[in-house]
């Protein structure tokens, strides 16, 4: 009993993890109408910021504090969001989906390639910015790393969702999700909400890095994150920031029972097609997710 | 298309756009010194040929799904990787080749329909990411199954190809098999285009709304159009197990899809001439890429390798994004312009 309520906290914390980087998934969606497969990547790009800003800069022979290497990987990561939306999105603004979605993908190629351009595909240490090591609680272990990032994660989901509900400019972003054209005709800035949708996006799947990697090494495999938190996105509703962390929960749980009790009989397939199961699961029943919009046709 | 303005005064002058004798001349000519090509060329020449080959059934197939029926398909390498293997499993058999293609064609066309079937709820980018699932799923499928079955993470070792007692080894032989499954696969795509089937399926791309109006079953259309597409990637699938003589989880990777797509909108989706001008440009452009990259490697440092593998992405990236934001209908388009320019020429309107 105590083994499966252990398992049942791991997967649920793990899978909040796999929420954050969802939640950096549907805020791009909710604020641009742009998938974004090159999520993974992103997050790639934002950790090996981070390890730029903080344990490589002493290897140029600059010494940076630790605090003042965050802001500048916030300012990087909103420079990298504007230098998108300037130069890939805004020439496409209503444009086919089609042509946004692979433009998606060739972000995706080409994003590894200047990953592994500038820092190279060597595995690098990744600043300690969480404490490691574990908590007792009872007769339960959980990692102080994943704890704080999932209430981390919780409080942000939260956050967002009253910014994209409440306040007047999130508003506007959900209308640019609705509908490009629309939005323009309404005096709705695409430009802009395509930007505020990278900045946002790019910061968020940074602190999906953090919580995911602090302490750890970072490699470009990690990029591989990504599509496991697509099935996630989904699962919560592509619009619904909130739905991201509750869907993240479940699937992260169903990962680690499959993982504990079906992988022995199945050769280890169970838990890693357990996500992807669910993805084309939610597609065929619920299309929109747990709290997407209904919409019958999208795209 | 013709731009607008150019008006024919004689039936002579517009008959010289439209396909005439000089267009099956030049047609023959250029299988001519398709076939003539290996006696002038190198084996790795021949080898980069033969994957050329290759590459453009698949994208043949890929031009079915996503150029004319505008479904969107990021997991062809996984299609031609089920069809490596089917052949790999059928050869290992004993059974003859023109046995093994057709049928590792249709194993591939039946997979594909399973990841084709939530077409019955969802369209456009949701029902890409049933491909994207089957991309990711091939190889942990792969990997699950008993070694026994399909090899496992090792892979599986392939009989050699032999057609009509004679064992297909070198790659001057390579490239002649795959020559005319190339040339038979481009004729099928060309002629798909003419048919009803065809028609269905730009219908569906174009409206879908409307096209079930017309009287077209678009669930089965769209099903079909999976099933189409990887019946290409099954026969290309056929070729690389016999040219690789070894088939592994490896050679089937998402990124070989998107190259895949890559090819196919830099070509142009809309026409198989975008498929086989986009094969040939990117092909052409990454061996360029390889022969810098070498000539970098054997002069300078050993780190350069990497450098020019990432610089392969970024040209493949940037030349997808650049067709995409300044030219949406591809080379193809292109191509047409230049034709229509030089048999006008030398004046601009006639």
């Amino acid at each position: 009993m105590i083994k499966l309520l252990q398992i049942i906290i791991d997967g649920g914390l793990v899978g909040l993890v796999y929420g954050l980087v969802a939640v950096s998934f549907v805020v791009i969606y909710r604020a641009s109408k742009i998938v974004n497969l090159a999520q993974g990547e992103v997050l790639v790009i934002g950790a090996l910021l981070l390890w730029t800003f903080t344990l490589g800069a002493p290897k140029f022979g600059v010494q940076i504090p630790f605090l003042v290497g965050i802001v500048l990987t916030l300012l990087a990561c909103i420079l990298f969001g504007l230098i998108l939306e300037r130069l890939v999105f805004r020439p496409l603004i209503g444009q086919s989906p089609f042509a946004i979605f692979m433009a998606s993908i060739a972000l995706l190629v080409m994003l590894r390639g200047f990953a592994q351009l500038i820092w190279t595909a060597e595995t690098r240490p990744f600043p300690q910015v969480l404490p490691s090591g574990a908590l007792d609680i009872g007769p339960f272990l959980v990692s102080t790393r994943l704890l704080i990032g999932g209430i981390f994660t919780v409080v942000l989901a939260t956050t967002l969702h009253l910014f994209f509900t409440r306040s007047r400019r999130g508003l506007r972003l959900a209308a640019v999700a609705e509908d490009h054209n629309i939005a323009l005709s309404l005096g709705v800035s695409v430009r802009s909400a395509i930007a505020v949708a990278w900045i946002l996006g790019t910061i968020v799947a940074t602190c999906g890095a953090v919580v995911l990697l602090s302490g750890r090494v970072v490699s470009l495999e990690v990029a591989s994150i990504g599509f496991k938190a697509l099935p996630v996105a989904l699962l919560g509703g592509l619009e619904s920031v909130r739905g991201a962390p509750l869907a993240g929960v479940l699937i992260g749980v169903g990962e680690a029972l499959a993982m504990a009790y079906l992988d022995p009989l199945t050769n280890g397939v169970a838990s890693n097609v357990l996500p992807f199961a669910v993805m084309v699961g939610v597609l065929l029943i619920r299309p929109q997710g747990l709290f997407g919009w209904k919409k019958i046709e999208r795209l | 298309m013709l731009p607008t303005g150019v008006n024919f005064a004689t039936y002579a002058g517009e008959a010289r756009l439209l396909k005439t004798a000089r267009s099956r001349v030049l047609l023959a000519l250029l299988l001519a010194a398709l076939l003539a090509a290996p006696l002038a060329s190198g084996p790795y020449v021949l080898g980069v040929a033969v994957q050329g080959f290759i590459a453009l059934i698949a994208v043949l197939g890929l031009h079915v799904t996503v150029g004319m029926a505008g479904q969107i398909n990021i997991a062809q390498s996984a299609f031609v990787g089920v069809g490596a293997f089917a052949t790999a499993k059928l050869s290992g058999y004993g059974l003859p080749f023109w046995v093994v293609v057709p049928l590792a064609a249709i194993v591939t066309g039946m997979v594909s329909v399973l990841f084709a079937l939530p077409a019955a709820r969802v369209k456009g980018f949701y029902l890409a990411l049933t491909t994207l699932a089957a991309q990711v799923l091939f190889p942990i499928v792969i990997l699950g199954l008993p070694t026994e079955w399909l090899g496992g993470l090792v892979g599986m070792p392939v009989e050699p190809l032999v057609v009509g007692g004679f064992t297909i080894s070198s790659p001057r032989q390579f490239y002649y098999f795959t020559l005319v499954l190339a040339v038979v696969m481009t004729a099928a795509a060309f002629n798909l285009h003419r048919s009803g089937f065809g028609r269905a399926l730009k219908a569906v791309r174009d409206n879908d709304v409307a096209a079930q109006v017309m009287g077209v079953d678009v669930l089965r259309t769209k099903i079909y159009a999976f099933f189409v597409g990887s019946l290409f990637a099954g026969v290309a699938g056929a070729c690389t197990a016999w040219f690789l003589q070894f088939v592994t989880i490896e050679s089937f990777t998402l990124f070989a899809s998107i190259w895949y797509l890559g090819m196919l909108i830099v070509g142009g989706a809309h026409s198989p001439i975008g498929a086989i001008l986009g094969v040939l440009f990117i092909t052409v452009f990454q061996e360029g890429l390889h022969e810098v990259g070498t000539m970098i490697m054997r002069s300078n440092a050993r780190e350069a390798g990497g450098a020019i593998f990432a610089a392969t992405n970024i040209a493949l990236g940037a030349s997808i994004l650049l067709v995409l934001i300044f030219e949406p209908r591809g080379l193809a388009h292109r191509w047409t312009v230049l034709k229509n320019t030089i048999q006008l020429w030398p004046f601009p309107h006639r």
